[in-house]
């Protein structure tokens, strides 16, 4: 296949984007010029560093089964970690727990991509995507690698992934909001996952091919991350002025029952069954709600909830 | 197993606090979804409570239109075979 080179910009050109703000003649000309030329170099430099640093998910080194004397998640990332369900368990049940959490974890991170994959793959060399229609080929490369080492885990060690709950309602959709609302959820999940994908690569306790995934994850979840940035703040700026209060009103309630959905499926009930607890519903529910485990949701998410709120996307601290 | 009245009451009862609306607001043929009352995002929370209130897993992928309408609507679709 071709380089693309710039030639992301060019369909954009074609469709009657100004040239330069000289052409443009209104403030929406002006901020989409703006809009275009911050996302292009961004876009080039991503594309350049996928094109250096990449990963080979096929050669990883997998152990034959899983150690149970091992963490496969970090103890203080375990969802009851703060809670008197997680010190009422014994060493061995809590590093059961661990393991049964890291195939929870892996399998949000497949049920999210498919879902990225497949909002990506319709957007490739859409008008509204020339700009970055380069960079969706290495985002859709990177994130079906990432389902390798993803499924490997859960498939070779559990034998299974948990299935995705989360259900998507057809709906109307003000100018730009569907767009925008794709990008940033998104974001949301993987500002999360990378946060656990930094501290799990780093934690010396964990099983090597744990600390493994979660490295080679964050090492191309920091350019999506920087990609995801940039769009959705850019494609705020670009939209919001044209949004009414009640779709803008709307659009803040859905991100925040959206951040709020995200975490509830780290306290998942199926994980709980699994480990033989009781009432595994009801201690998802009761976990979810103290306040050790609130705390931690907020320290996770302090940097996605700061830089929805520096750039107006939130007005208020979400509850979490 | 619950009875169909403590079934649909323990339903009305998840959707009012969820939703935030006064219980009168509501009864079993209220449209909750199309009223935007429980928004798509809070769906995935309303079928683990549905599984939990049924014992039985929910495959969500076979779920088609219509079949979380109201409160008589997931009665009849998913609790007729247990209750």
């Amino acid at each position: 296949m071709p380089a693309l080179g710039s030639a992301g910009f060019q369909p954009a050109m074609r469709t009657g984007c100004p040239r330069s703000p000289m052409q443009a003649g209104s403030l929406r000309s002006l901020l989409a010029f703006k809009f275009m030329r911050t996302l292009e170099q961004t876009v080039e430099r991503l594309c350049e560093a996928s094109r250096k640093d990449f990963a080979n998910p096929y050669e990883l080194s997998w152990p034959e089964t899983v150690d149970p004397d091992e963490w496969y998640t970090s103890p203080e990332l375990i969802s009851l970690h703060g809670t008197n369900y997680f010190s009422e368990l014994s060493e061995a049940q809590q590093k059961r727990l661990s393991f049964l959490e890291a195939v929870n974890f892996f399998s949000l991170n497949i049920h999210g991509e498919k879902a990225l994959i497949e909002g990506l793959a319709r957007r490739l060399y859409e008008k509204k995507s020339g700009i970055y229609s380069d960079y969706l080929h290495h985002f859709l490369d990177e994130e079906n690698k990432h389902m390798v080492y993803f499924g490997g885990f859960c498939m070779r060690y559990a034998g299974k992934v948990y299935p995705d709950k989360k259900m998507n309602l057809e709906r109307d959709y003000a100018p730009g909001e569907e767009e925008f609302l794709f990008f940033a959820k998104v974001l949301i999940f993987e500002e999360i996952v990378d946060v656990y994908n930094v501290r799990m690569s780093q934690d010396e306790r964990l099983a090597p091919i744990a600390r493994e995934i979660n490295r080679l994850h964050h090492r191309d979840e920091a350019r999506h991350l920087v990609f995801g940035r940039q769009i959705v703040s850019e494609l705020f700026e670009e939209y919001a002025p044209q949004w009414d209060t009640e779709v803008l009103q709307g659009i803040r309630k859905y991100l925040e029952q959206y951040l709020l959905a995200t975490w509830k499926e780290y306290y998942n009930p199926d994980v709980y069954r699994d480990l033989n607890m009781t009432l595994p519903y009801d201690v998802s529910q009761n976990a979810f709600e103290q306040e050790a485990t609130r705390a931690h949701r907020r320290e996770i998410t302090r940097g996605c909830t700061g830089y929805l709120l520096s750039h107006h996307i939130l007005e208020n601290e979400p509850y979490l | 197993m619950k009875s169909e009245t403590e079934i649909k009451a323990d339903l009305r009862d998840w959707i009012v606090r969820k939703g935030k609306i006064q219980a009168e607001e509501i009864n079993d043929k209220t449209p909750f979804l199309e009223q935007r009352i429980i928004s798509s995002v809070q769906l995935m929370e309303l079928i683990l409570f549905m599984e939990d209130l049924s014992g039985n897993a929910i495959d969500v992928k076979s779920l088609k239109k219509g079949m979380l309408r109201d409160i008589d609507t997931i009665y009849a679709n998913f609790f007729t075979n247990t209750a």
